[in-house]
């Protein structure tokens, strides 16, 4: 069932995946810290199947944040050296490492949405600002003064759906921990992307309210969501239909 | 569109965006006030020169030019030109009451026909008024009552005669008289409401103090003009001192025209200046035939050889037309000089040649109090908008810290969709939102300082003894102000650049910040 195959790492098969969405090659990234190199990802080879939910789990400081940012078009990889075959983010027939600034930000906005371990909400909007904003940057002032009423209407149903339709007009503030992960998850999936990419949504919560987010990743699944959440955490791991160990910086398929 | 919501956020919660708003709305309120003030002061300044001054000016100092009512006629024909009047300018000396002598300006005019040409009449201080000024709030100018005895001063001004009744005949008879500026006599303290009260005592020339019961030069004063006759050569004859009474005085509001001239009747100058009328007459026969026979005896009338027409030193030239408009004064000056040249050529070798005669207009009189303002009104402009530049640094700092505090949620506005260039117009959208706001408070705050200026000056004087703008020194009697709509949008449109200016490195800097760094960042 799974189309891609790489020779490097060994993909468990998704469950409902028929066709990947996604597929990155050799990915490698380098930070440079004063004079010497700290090679992060040194080749990761990843491929994610429509409507797969996939775990990345690796230690702390493995590189999964790196990669995820990758992922999601926020950063960029390597410059191709020589000996080494260069890497590449393909997306709908598009490779992410070498489309133009443009392309890339409208991959942002259209087809993924991140959700992080910090939240990282906007203090000064309102729950509902915060989620319509980001429909905002996917279209300009023309075309979101006639779509607002639409997608206000989204947002509130997102909201609604997650059970946050009574905190609409709340600051970030004013609300819990696990609230405002569920607002940042409206934020992601309001432009209905194709790829969700959660960064240790659950990192900061504490075991009840991480569990009941979870389980709102696991319907969203069941809704059809692909989605790849990074974890340190098997639990969390265990939930997805595949889970992918990023050990020295390469994947070793679990 | 994210931008603005973003920006009318930012707007409402923070309070250092709104210091920068207000050290914009300082620098324009500063701005606009000084350029205010100032351009008020040059229109005042050009309205008052003009006011004794008419719109060109034709002259020949000092000796004069004869045959000027035939030129008046000519010049009156024109189409173009209103009105003429002939003017004698001379400098003297002036004898006050208190036995003071100054030197002054003095100016031989005919009454009518000067205020056809000038604003005289309307300059004309003691005439009988029924509201008081601004800030009289007792009512205690002397003008508001006594309609009578104002009524005539006020006619008499017109005409520059003083009216009084003959001791002989019980005729009222008028003589010539002179119109002094209202700072001249020094008589005349200027209360801070702005008007003049009268004397209860006057200095006598050993310095004491004379009580009086109310002393009014315009009633009881007479002074003494001494003047300095020339002959056709510019050779000087000898002084000649008159005493004449006092009509009325005037007020210009030009502090420079109304300490040091004096008006007089043309005639009387005229006449002390030996430029009026004269005769030749053959002195070579008998003057008188005496005979044996006393009826016989007679004299003889004496021929007439030669006449010397009457001279005046200036020909005062008012248009049609009122225009402030330099173009517009030479154009007229153009016309006059046309009008000049064939009056010249009709009487060859009488009159100045038309390429030496000086023919000026009020800007060319003002010269060099225009262009002295002009420049200091430049000069204090860029000092100030030098000074204003701190607003676009304060803006730059506090968006630099803006953008450092909201760099997490840069990030996320990069992760959620937003481009660099959106980034950059979030902060500069921002700026102006900043020039905007302070921009209104600034001018809000210059429209109030403006439209209250003398209030305010009034204020600072009273509770502080703080007097800014002294007349002696600014030739004013009031703080003149006006707001010059280009001007302020002028202004204001600096202030949203400044602000778009102070912006634009923190934009920048926002837009080049790596995203996945913002999001790292603690
Ligand atoms: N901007 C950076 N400069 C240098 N090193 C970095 C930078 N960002 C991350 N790293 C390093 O890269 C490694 C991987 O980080 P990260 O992807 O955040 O790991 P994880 O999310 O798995 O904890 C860490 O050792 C981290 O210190
Ligand atoms: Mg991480």
């Amino acid at each position: 069932m799974t189309a891609v195959a790489s020779s490097k790492s060994s993909i468990r098969t998704g469950a409902r995946s028929t066709e990947a969405i996604l597929h990155a090659t050799n990915l490698r990234k380098t930070y440079q810290l004063g004079r010497t190199k700290v090679p992060v990802l040194r080749g990761v080879e990843l491929s994610i199947c429509g409507g797969e939910s996939v775990a990345i789990l690796g230690a702390s400081g493995s590189g999964k944040s790196t990669l995820l940012h990758l992922l999601g078009g926020l950063d960029t990889v390597d410059r191709a050296s020589g000996s080494e075959p260069a890497s590449s983010i393909m997306f709908r027939g598009q490779d992410l490492t070498r489309v133009s600034v443009r392309k890339l930000d409208d991959y942002r906005r259209r087809r993924v949405g991140f959700v992080f371990q910090f939240y990282h909400l906007l203090p000064e909007l309102t729950v509902l600002q915060n989620v319509t904003i980001a429909a905002m940057t996917a279209m300009g002032t023309f075309e979101y003064w006639r779509k607002r009423g639409q997608i206000r209407s989204d947002a509130r149903e997102l909201l609604d759906r997650i059970g946050l339709s009574h905190r609409i007009a709340h600051r970030p503030a004013e609300l819990s921990g696990g609230e405002r992960q569920r607002v940042a998850i409206a934020r992601a999936l309001i432009n209905k992307p194709d790829l969700l990419l959660a960064d240790e949504p659950t990192g900061n919560l504490d075991r009840v309210t991480g569990g009941s987010i979870l389980d709102l990743f696991t319907r969203l699944h069941k809704e059809g969501q692909s989605m790849v959440i990074v974890t340190h955490d098997e639990t969390t791991a265990a939930r997805s239909d595949r889970v992918v160990r990023l050990v020295d910086g390469r994947v070793q398929g679990g | 569109m994210y931008q603005l919501l973003l920006t009318k956020r930012y707007l409402t919660s923070k309070i250092m965006p709104l210091l920068a708003a207000l050290a914009v709305a300082l620098c324009t309120a500063m701005v606009i006030v000084v350029w205010s003030v100032m351009g008020g002061f040059l229109v005042m300044l050009i309205n008052s020169g003009r006011t004794l001054s008419g719109d060109v000016s034709i002259s020949w100092p000092i000796t004069g030019f004869a045959h000027y009512e035939e030129l008046i006629k000519r010049l009156e024909a024109n189409p173009e030109i209103a009105a003429a009047a002939p003017v004698i300018e001379t400098y003297g000396l002036i004898g006050l009451p208190d036995g003071r002598t100054e030197t002054v300006s003095i100016k031989g005019i005919d009454g009518p026909s000067f205020s056809r040409v000038t604003g005289f009449e309307d300059t004309l201080y003691w005439r009988p008024i029924n509201t008081p000024t601004e800030k009289d709030t007792t009512r205690a100018d002397l003008r508001l009552g006594k309609h009578d005895l104002w009524k005539q001063l006020f006619e008499g001004g017109k005409r520059l005669v003083r009216t009084e009744v003959s001791k002989s005949d019980r005729k009222p008879i008028d003589r010539p008289a002179v119109v002094p500026g209202i700072s001249v006599s020094g008589f005349n303290f200027r209360e801070p409401w702005g008007f003049y009260p009268g004397l209860p005592f006057i200095r006598t020339t050993e310095g004491a103090k004379k009580p009086v019961d109310m002393f009014m030069l315009p009633v009881d004063g007479t002074v003494t003009l001494n003047v300095l006759p020339m002959d056709s050569k510019g050779r000087a004859i000898e002084m000649v001192a008159r005493t004449f009474p006092v009509a009325n005085e005037f007020h210009s509001g030009l502090y420079e025209i109304d300490h040091k001239t004096v008006f007089v009747q043309l005639g009387a100058l005229q006449d002390m200046l030996k430029m009026n009328r004269a005769e030749t007459i053959d002195r070579s026969g008998p003057t008188v035939v005496i005979s044996d026979d006393p009826s016989k005896e007679e004299f003889v009338t004496p021929v007439v050889v030669s006449e010397a027409p009457a001279r005046v030193t200036n020909v005062l030239v008012r248009s049609k037309r009122e225009s402030y408009d330099t173009a517009d004064a030479d154009r007229l000056a153009v016309v006059v000089a046309d009008i000049y040249r064939e009056f010249a050529e009709a009487h060859a070798g009488k009159v100045p040649e038309p390429s030496s005669i000086r023919i000026l207009t009020w800007v060319d009189q003002n010269r060099t109090m225009i262009t002295a303002v002009k420049k200091e009104t430049a000069l204090v402009l860029f000092i100030f908008c030098f000074v204003s530049l701190t607003a676009v640094f304060l803006v730059l700092a506090i968006f630099w810290a803006m953008v450092s505090e909201k760099t997490r949620d840069i990030g996320v506005l990069r992760a959620v969709g937003a481009s660099r260039s959106g980034v950059a117009g979030l902060w500069l959208l921002y700026g102006l939102a900043i020039g905007l706001v302070g921009s209104g408070i600034g001018f809000t705050l210059a429209y109030l300082v403006v439209t209250n200026i003398n209030g305010i000056h009034e204020w600072l004087g009273q509770k502080l003894n703080l007097y800014i703008w002294d007349p002696r020194v600014y030739y004013f009697t009031r703080i003149p102000s006006q707001l010059d709509p280009t001007h302020v949008v002028i202004v204001l449109c600096g202030g949203l650049l400044a602000s778009c200016l102070g912006a634009l490195w923190p934009a920048a800097r926002a837009a080049r910040m790596n995203p996945v760094q913002a999001l790292r960042f603690e």
